[in-house]
């Protein structure tokens, strides 16, 4: 039954919504128990809005059960990014998002497991460690791993709302072999998201098939006034580019990210697939980013840390979250807080922001970081005023086994995002499509737009099988 | 870093205005309790202010109205655009452990304030940012076993003015601050009764080389000028001791009126200043400015001159009423019905008298504008004299209420009937002949003991100056 008919059914009261609820909520914890997927499990949340939506099942995701990535606040449950920091907070308020999607009828599962504060690209780094659905062995991708694996797993109506900061949604969504689609920067209101990079950070939808990605953004997008970023471009429904025709559409294959240090397989898997829309109607030529290609990692993680960095000082112990016994001054007490709870990643990027933004160094790093992103932007929408979209791998690799990345340095792990910190940085819509399957390791591709175009993201991955 | 100074006492100060706007900086929270409600610490507060996870600031638009406001009667530059930046450093009081303030571009930079010896105080800079919280030590700050937070002061917008290290003397650092004060009280985005204003001082003297001391948050006009006289005697007396200065931040102790070293500053402390990525950029539209500055008041510069030409006062009467906003004010409306000569006298002198014998300041008064014009336009016809025109002064800033008709009602009405006048000042001299003859023998004070007599029982009704004359003539 695909996710309009259990809508549908819902609403007219054919299905007992409740009952569906216990059902969903029991698969959810045997697949928890094996796959590690959620940090909490919103069991009297979602029996309550069940019962709601029993009495009332009206809205445009009723009955629609929605895990959450886990630094995404809802009201009352726990909320803590995956962070040991943040263990027993509860927020006081719904993130924009949730309160938007609670209005039209979801029904919330829980919190996912997520990298602490969305440090990494294989939810590693976190206590509670997702595993791969198709392979315990491997990982989900990250950060926002959990959400991707259960929806991969679930045999519910299932959706899953992310957060990428320089790649979090299509990395692990190409893992877990299904649509992730990562917004344009200010299109999704960032009201009640745990802060990583702030000129960064986008919530996106994340789910089995094209049509709910794009009905769930339908519900997130649009303006925010609770949020000075969100922008005040008029929205769109998006899912009346499902059924667009693609004849004439104009794609750039981005040639550089094909190159070495690319899984041929993953080269492979998507050239064919490029055949395949050729064969459609839609242009497909190959393009260089010379400038994006050469900076985007060291400029990501400049700007991304700095502001992590001191999106990370408010973590003290202070009013909220993990503390200590109150010992000595001021300085001893957040010390010990800090370094008793935040991880060695969390650590490592608190101290690379902090050094991009001393003085005598902000110049040379932080303000250079700043003018190269700009140049990146322009290297984008020069392209844009040629194509409709520009088409790459996700990741550069296929799903690693836990033991294969304990091999790989810290900036081994940073140079995996060579293709999602791109889009990322210029704040440009990006979607991983599915494109089936290697043994046991999911297959994809991303497709990046303009800003505001997420329509012809949906509309072109409407085309590919 | 250092600059080529030349005289013997270098001044610079940083100082911190509230602005009196209704919400926070960041928030839709109240500035201040509601009138009829008891302060409650961390009342007025939300997930903004209290920097809980999630939350995001919001940009209070009447803030950037006010600073721009005071900006342009700084005579400063605007810049086109407003960013706001992270001000990074781990204190109790920070919500965030980072402050939102301005700081690759402030709002308006290379203004002046104009003092009276007509020398102009640079203003470096001034920009907008967020009032930390207060912190309440219970047994004071060096006994107390635990300190309190509260978030209330959180988030009020705060006006930083910066000068250029110009001012030579304790004295024009007190002055630059009372000229402050008035701009701000023009502007009414001040309010001397709930918002603070608080300096940082940087002082340095030729003896040391420069080596500047900063004294921190000091409240008060009389304070900054003590603290900065100690200050130099405390610089002068450590180079007379061979003592060398470093640089330090110090603190300023308003009871025992001494400053004590807070930290010294070997370094220049580092806050990692990055643009706030929360907050968009705002655009400073030239229509907005115009707006701003066809809604800016006169300031006192202006009304001095407009005092001294439209309503023909003295200047140092005129700069007297300039200097109090609310002196100026009434002097305008009163101006009007009433010899302005008679109305800038008596707001000057009776006025202030009897607002500072009760302790107020001007802005706690509250005096019916129609009841100084009656009051006045009675001493100008000469209806009733000067002694009951300050009785009657002293009784207005208590409660409301009619002079005209406390005069007639009291019969106050100076005695214009000189057969009558006479007829007492032969009466008096009668009962004080020896008076009258030490006056005959050229004690002129005798006169005033007559005079005297006469005011008490006619109850200051009289013309003192005529009763003079009309005993002169009749002693002779």
């Amino acid at each position: 039954m695909t996710l309009h008919h259990h809508i549908k059914n819902t609403q007219n009261q054919s299905i007992d919504i409740l009952e569906y609820t216990h059902k969903a909520l029991e698969e959810t914890k045997a697949i928890n128990k094996e796959y590690n997927y959620f940090t909490t499990i919103s069991e009297e949340l979602a029996i309550q809005q069940a019962k709601n939506l029993k009495a009332n099942p009206k809205g445009k995701l009723a009955g629609v059960l929605l895990s959450v990535k886990d630094a995404i606040c809802i009201q009352k449950v726990e909320t803590t990014a995956g962070s040991k920091i943040l263990k027993g907070y509860k927020p006081l308020f719904n993130a924009t998002v949730i309160q938007r999607c609670i209005d039209e009828g979801a029904i919330i599962l829980g919190k996912t497991t997520q990298d602490e504060f969305g440090f990494g690209g294989f939810s590693v780094n976190t206590e509670n460690i997702p595993k791969n659905p198709f392979n315990k062995d491997r990982v989900t991708g990250g950060s926002s791993g959990g959400s991707t694996g259960i929806t991969q797993k679930a045999n519910f109506a299932h959706l899953t709302l992310g957060e990428s900061t320089g790649g979090s949604i299509v990395d692990p969504a190409f893992f877990c072999g299904v649509y992730g689609l990562c917004p344009t920067y200010g299109r999704v209101s960032r009201y009640g998201l745990l802060d990583y990079g702030n000129s960064l950070d986008k919530i996106g939808p994340m789910a089995k098939t094209i049509e709910d990605t794009a009905l769930l953004l339908n519900i997130i997008a649009g303006h925010d006034e609770k949020e000075s970023t969100s922008s005040t471009q008029k929205t769109e429904d998006y899912t009346k580019y499902l059924n667009k025709p693609v004849k004439g559409i104009k794609i750039g294959i981005i040639k550089d990210l094909f190159g070495e240090g690319v899984n041929p397989i993953i080269t492979k898997s998507i050239y064919k697939q490029i055949e395949q829309l050729k064969s459609q109607g839609i242009e497909c030529e190959e393009i260089t980013m010379p400038i994006t290609n050469k900076y985007s990692i060291p400029t990501y993680y400049i700007i991304a840390t700095a502001e992590a960095s001191t999106n990370l000082a408010k973590y003290c112990g202070l009013r909220y979250g993990a503390t200590e016994n109150l010992q000595g001054n001021y300085n001893e007490f957040f010390t010990k807080v800090r370094e008793t709870n935040f991880s060695k990643e969390a650590k490592r990027r608190i101290l690379l922001g902090t050094f991009t933004r001393m003085a005598g160094y902000r110049d040379a790093y932080y303000l250079k970081a700043m003018k190269i992103r700009t140049k990146i932007i322009e290297e984008y929408q020069h392209l844009f005023k040629k194509y409709d979209a520009l088409l790459s791998p996700t990741m550069p690799m296929l799903a690693p086994k836990f033991s294969e990345l304990e091999k790989l340095t810290p900036l081994q792990h940073y140079m995996a995002d060579i293709m999602t910190a791109p889009p990322n940085l210029a704040g440009m819509p990006h979607l991983n499509v599915p494109i089936g399957m290697h043994n046991d390791q999911a297959l994809g591709l991303m497709l990046t737009a303009n800003h505001f175009e997420e329509g012809k993201l949906i509309q072109i991955a409407n085309n590919i099988q | 870093m250092k600059m080529k100074f030349t005289a013997d006492i270098i001044i610079g100060t940083e100082v911190h205005v509230q602005l009196n706007t209704n919400t926070k900086l960041f928030c839709s929270c109240a500035t201040k309790k509601n009138e009829k409600e008891e302060d409650i610490p961390n009342s007025r507060t939300c997930p903004t202010c209290l920097g809980m996870p999630g939350s995001k600031p919001l940009v209070n638009q009447k803030a950037i109205e006010y600073g721009i406001k005071l900006a342009l009667a700084l005579h400063c530059t605007i810049n086109p655009e407003i960013r706001f930046s992270r001000k990074v450093y781990f204190y109790p009081d920070l919500a965030k452990n980072y402050q939102i303030t301005q700081f690759e571009v402030p709002l308006g930079e290379n203004g002046c304030i104009i003092l009276d010896s007509g020398k102009k105080v640079k203003i470096e800079r001034i920009h907008l940012e967020e009032d930390p919280a207060s912190l309440i030590h219970p047994a004071g700050i060096d006994k107390s076993q635990y300190t309190l937070i509260d978030y209330n002061r959180s988030g009020i917008p705060l006006c930083e003015i910066v000068t250029a290290p110009e001012m030579h003397s304790p004295e024009e650092a007190r002055e630059f601050m009372n000229k402050l004060k008035i701009i701000l009280q023009y502007l009414k985005i001040f309010d001397e009764n709930i918002c603070v204003i608080k300096a940082d001082a940087n002082i340095s003297i030729k003896e040391s080389g420069y080596i500047r001391s900063e004294i921190k948050n000091i409240t008060g006009f009389k304070e900054i000028e003590d603290a900065l006289t100690y200050e130099i005697q405390r610089q002068k007396q450590a180079i007379k001791n061979n003592e060398k200065l470093i640089l330090d931040t110090r603190a300023w102790n308003a009871q025992t009126k001494i400053t004590t070293r807070l930290r010294t500053k070997e370094t220049e402390a580092d806050y990692g200043y990055i643009i706030d990525p929360d907050l968009v950029k705002i655009n400073v539209e030239e229509k907005f400015i115009k707006e701003i500055k066809e809604t800016m008041p006169e300031l006192p510069e202006q009304k001095i001159q407009k005092f001294i030409h439209t309503h023909k006062i003295a200047e140092t009467d005129a700069k007297v009423l300039a200097a109090e906003y609310i002196l100026a004010e009434l002097f305008e409306q009163i101006a009007v019905e009433v010899s302005p000569q008679i109305a800038a006298k008596w707001l000057r002198r009776e006025l202030t008298r009897v607002v500072n014998y009760n302790k107020m300041n001007f802005s706690q008064l509250k005096i019916d504008v129609k009841h100084l014009i009656e009051l006045f336009s009675m001493i100008e016809k000469k209806e009733i004299t000067e002694t009951v025109g300050q009785d009657i002064m002293n009784q207005l800033i208590l409660k409301p209420f009619s002079p005209k008709e406390y005069v007639e009602k009291n019969n106050l009405k100076t005695v214009q009937d000189t057969t009558e006048l006479k007829t007492i000042c032969r009466e008096v001299m009668q009962k004080h002949p020896t008076v009258v003859q030490e006056f005959k023998n050229g004690k002129s004070e005798s006169l005033n003991f007559l005079v005297g007599q006469i005011m008490r029982a006619m109850k200051g009704k009289a013309d003192a100056k005529l009763l003079k004359e009309m005993f002169e003539k009749m002693i002779k």
